[in-house]
């Protein structure tokens, strides 16, 4: 019960996605990648038809939902119950200032409100009755203040706060939390008022393990405050462009740290030198930093390290033989630096490597010999390299390679045949112009494929043909203009695809949409620049699942996507034109 | 019907619910009670006694095991509830795993 947006005691409040960079809905095409969280809180379907047999405690939750205004207290349940309640309300967004009244003194544990609508102060009091019974409490996104603060000094026992994108929160308030000492986890991403001041507040937590700063770009000199926070494990203070070397120092002494976060800081060699003594740093980003390959210097103390993330960074060749030292790295970034082939020799020998990113690097065929034996390598990307089809054939023993970008290289039709062994790869990326249906054709093995890009290759209708063997397609985008609706005909029996993107193919019509009206996991479609029209929308109703509808340059208004979606696609929360 | 069949049920005042075994087993904690041998008494009489659930939310709960295999079985009806029964049958609810 509770569904998908209750969490559970156990599970950690911030759960970030490392992997996915600085920014994470950056995507280079433009199309779109992955729905990001459109809507984070997606009213659940209050229906009870729901195949498996509701439990009884289901069937009481639905009637208090139901009914909620006939409550006026829920004290007297016991605390696992009240909370499921409280779960439930805010789920299906039916709490309100008032209905959460009925919640006071109910001993709840976790008041997860992140993004609820309507937060503010003034609800800040039944959170306070909660007491010394609360644990955690999410309000990012929030309205409240500094004010709002002050109810929570006396829930002593909390251990995780989130306020996150709380633009009215500033130093003020702060002194307000300095006293929960319980706490283990704590965030402010994004806050444009938190000062060095602000942050001398914190130097009473001392159990704290993880801190999140993020996108606060005025945190500056205010490190040192942290440095009695021995139990810290995790500093997020990405995208917080004023932390320069003079930070890093302040927390040269944080010897607990797991992983550290200064992507887009001014931090510089210098800076880095500070962590060394860091032992326990597993994952370091330093992302879009002014750094060189003189840090990796300081790097090769560090001997637990797995991630490293110098993307962005001011990386030449000159220096980078000391990568070879870094023995233990599981996922390195190198892309978007002055980079060459010149430095893979120096690669070769980590051989822990998991995920390599070399986007953008001068990386041509003859440096490739060097990865030939990262066998591990799970993930390679090698976007706008210099890569070719004589390149590819040192990653014919590579696999367990899941994922494969090769998008903006000079690979043609004819290297892809040495991918054809790759069993394990699930996404391949081939949007490149010289790739054609011959191509597409020497792939048909890679049935295991869920993430097919070939945005701009030209394939026409008879390469769709291939298709059909790729039946776990999770994601394709097809958007060379080579399509017509005969071709799109193949695609129909790809059900489980959730994204579809067939821009740009100037010829499909309303034909198409019909041969697509089974594909029904779908969550976005794109099919802008075609011949569609507002007639052939009526193919879409069988598509409830769909969040995203993307029909720019067609015969298609704005109204008739709202009519469409007021009466068919209830879950459609983002479509063009609007 | 067979003794080793059916299972009572008795609420709080005493008063006793005679129900199909396979109703009652849908109960997580009565199932439990049922078939862990030896650990207790009711496995070997087939008798569970609630001193916390009160005659009505007890036949309310009788009433849900019943429904609930009907709903399994493919015939899905609405499980009515009555408003002010709400609380008490959840607390219970809540007991029994159901």
């Amino acid at each position: 019960m509770g569904g998908a947006c209750s969490r559970k005691r156990d599970q950690p409040v911030n759960e970030d996605n490392l992997n996915r960079g600085v920014c994470g809905r950056y995507t280079k095409s433009g199309s779109s990648k992955w729905l990001g969280t459109s809507i984070s809180r997606a009213p659940m379907d209050a229906s009870q038809g729901n195949r498996s047999c509701p439990s009884l405690m289901d069937l009481c939750i639905y009637k208090i939902r139901e009914d909620i205004s006939n409550h006026s207290t829920f004290s007297m349940l016991p605390r696992d119950i009240s909370q499921q309640i409280f779960d439930d309300l805010v789920c299906s967004q039916r709490l309100n200032g008032s209905i959460l009244e009925a919640f006071r003194d109910c001993a709840l544990q976790d008041l997860n409100l992140g993004e609820y609508p309507g937060f503010n102060d003034s609800w800040m009091d039944v959170v306070s009755s909660q007491g010394s019974s609360l644990l955690s409490v999410d309000l990012s996104a929030s309205d409240v203040t500094d004010r709002g603060l002050i109810y929570l000094e006396d829930c002593k026992n909390l251990q995780a706060l989130n306020f996150n994108y709380c633009d009215q929160i500033s130093d003020n308030g702060l002194p307000r939390i300095s006293g929960l000492s319980n706490l283990t986890t704590l965030s402010f991403k994004r806050n444009n008022l938190i000062t060095a001041q602000g942050l001398s507040s914190l130097s009473g937590l001392i159990n704290l393990v993880n801190l999140d700063l993020e996108i606060c770009p005025k945190i500056h000199g205010g490190l040192i405050h942290l440095k009695g926070l021995t139990m810290l494990e995790s500093l997020n203070v990405n995208c917080c462009n004023c932390i320069n070397d003079a930070d890093m120092k302040a927390i040269s002494g944080l010897a607990s740290l797991k992983k550290l976060q200064i992507a887009s800081s001014k931090v510089t060699d210098n800076g880095v030198a500070f962590l060394r003594d860091l032992k326990k740093l597993s994952l370091l980003n330093m992302e879009g930093c002014p750094v060189t390959a003189a840090c990796l210097e300081s790097l090769t103390a560090l001997d637990a390290l797995l991630y490293l993330n110098l993307g962005r960074c001011n990386l030449t060749d000159d220096g980078c033989e000391k990568f070879s030292k870094l023995q233990s790295l599981k996922v390195l970034n190198l892309g978007f630096n002055e980079i060459s082939s010149a430095i893979l020799v120096h690669l070769k020998d980590l051989t822990n490597l998991e995920s390599l990113n070399l986007d953008s690097g001068r990386i041509n065929d003859e440096g490739m010999v060097h990865l030939a034996g990262l066998f591990r390598l799970k993930c390679l990307e090698l976007s706008d390299t210099e890569v070719g089809s004589s390149g590819l054939r040192h990653l014919s023993g590579l696999l367990n390679l899941e994922s494969l970008n090769l998008s903006f290289t000079v690979v043609t039709d004819g290297g892809l045949r040495k991918l054809s062994g790759l069993s394990s790869l699930k996404s391949l990326n081939l949007d490149a112009r010289q790739i054609t249906d011959a191509g597409l054709a020497a792939l048909t093995n890679l049935t295991g494929l869920t993430h097919l890009d070939l945005f701009g290759a030209r394939i026409t209708d008879s390469g769709t043909n291939y298709l059909r063997s790729f039946k776990n397609l999770r994601s394709l985008e097809i958007c060379g203009g080579g399509l017509t609706d005969v071709g799109v005909k193949n695609i129909k029996d790809l059900t489980s695809l959730t994204l579809l993107n067939l821009s740009q193919n100037s010829h499909l019509t309303d034909k198409s949409l019909e041969s697509i009206s089974g594909l029904t996991q779908l969550v976005s479609l794109n099919m802008s620049n075609s011949r569609v029209t507002s007639a052939g929308l009526q193919h879409l109703k069988s598509l409830k699942k769909l969040k995203s509808l993307t029909l720019e340059s067609c015969k298609v208004t704005a109204n008739d996507i709202r009519k469409l979606q007021s009466t068919d696609l209830p879950n459609l929360v983002s479509f063009r034109p609007e | 019907m067979k003794k080793e069949d059916t299972v009572k049920l008795i609420s709080a005042e005493g008063f006793e619910f005679v129900i199909d075994k396979k109703a009652a087993m849908v109960s997580q904690t009565i199932r439990n009670m049922l078939t862990s041998p030896g650990s207790f008494a009711e496995t070997e009489h087939g008798e569970v006694t609630f001193p916390e659930i009160n005659t009505t939310i007890l036949e309310k709960i009788c009433q849900y095991f019943y429904w609930s295999l009907q709903y399994a079985s493919g015939k899905e009806t609405e499980f009515h509830i009555e408003p002010e029964l709400t609380l008490e049958l959840m607390m219970a609810a809540n007991y029994l795993h159901t």
